[in-house]
């Protein structure tokens, strides 16, 4: 016979099935959704630039990052994970990628990127090869759901050059 | 509760139950919040957890009809218990009176 404790158990474990459909079908609409985010970052200037201690060259860096990423939040966003990273070419490496800034957006209201800063991060080549070098800057976004799959976008922007000799 | 109840209890928990997830998830949606998803759902499973778990009295309304002992007896064995009651009066007018 019946007893009140089976009715209950198969009551929970249909609720906690439906709820994981229903969780897949969100995420699944993701997939319907397009962002268009908006990005620009300057280089206000170039602060200092040479060797470090460890022989390599540095470079330290006043950005101006601005970026309206709402338009990628849905209603699976749970956060955004952003990043600024340096990319360019070298005689050692096809490419170098240096994550110079990042943040965490946890909100749609928070994700309106205005700020003036300095690199987060050292902007620190691998050897001597900065001097007149030209590179890209991205900006990196990673969209972390709250249930199902983390993508992720980037914007590049070109056209940044370090200056011919060391200050 | 009796089995038409039974049945009638896993029916509404499972249409209960789905039909609640597609409120909540609609809810959620167009209002592009999760977390009104997950409150709408929690509040339907706790009231489907109320209405399906307890044993409440309209899961009873077809009580199961038990059949007496004799006739029950007599369904499942006629012949045995015809020859089991005849000896067993035989034995007794025997035994009743000896000789």
């Amino acid at each position: 016979m019946h007893s009140f404790l089976l009715r209950g158990n198969a009551v929970l474990t249909f609720a906690l099935t439906v709820l994981a459909v229903a969780c897949v079908l969100a995420s699944l609409t993701d997939t319907l959704h397009s962002s268009k985010p908006e990005v620009n970052v300057e280089i206000l200037s170039v602060d200092a630039f040479g060797r470090n201690p460890g022989g390599n060259d540095e470079v330290v860096l006043t950005l101006h990052i601005s970026a309206d990423l709402q338009s990628v939040f849905t209603w699976n966003t749970k956060q955004l994970f952003v990043f600024l990273a340096a990319e360019y070419e070298s005689s050692k490496n096809v490419l170098n990628q240096i994550s110079i800034w990042d943040s965490i957006i946890q909100s749609k209201e928070d994700a309106k990127i205005q700020r003036r800063t300095r690199n987060k991060y050292s902007f620190v080549d691998q050897g001597s090869n900065l001097r007149g070098k030209d590179f890209n800057l991205t900006l990196h976004w990673n969209i972390m759901p709250v249930t199902g799959a983390m993508f992720s976008e980037k914007r590049v922007l070109t056209g940044f050059r370090l200056p011919k000799n060391y200050m | 509760m009796d089995w038409k109840g039974q049945k009638l209890a896993e029916e509404l928990m499972q249409y209960m139950l789905v039909g609640w997830a597609i409120a909540a998830f609609l809810a959620g949606y167009f209002r592009t919040s999760f977390q009104l998803m997950m409150l709408v759902y929690a509040g339907g499973v706790i009231l489907t957890v109320l209405i399906t778990v307890p044993n409440w009295p309209f899961f009873n309304r077809h009580s199961l009809k038990w059949l007496d002992p004799d006739v029950a007896a007599a369904s499942i064995n006629p012949v045995k218990t015809k020859a089991a009651a005849s000896a067993a009066a035989a034995g007794k007018k025997k035994g009743s009176r000896p000789k």
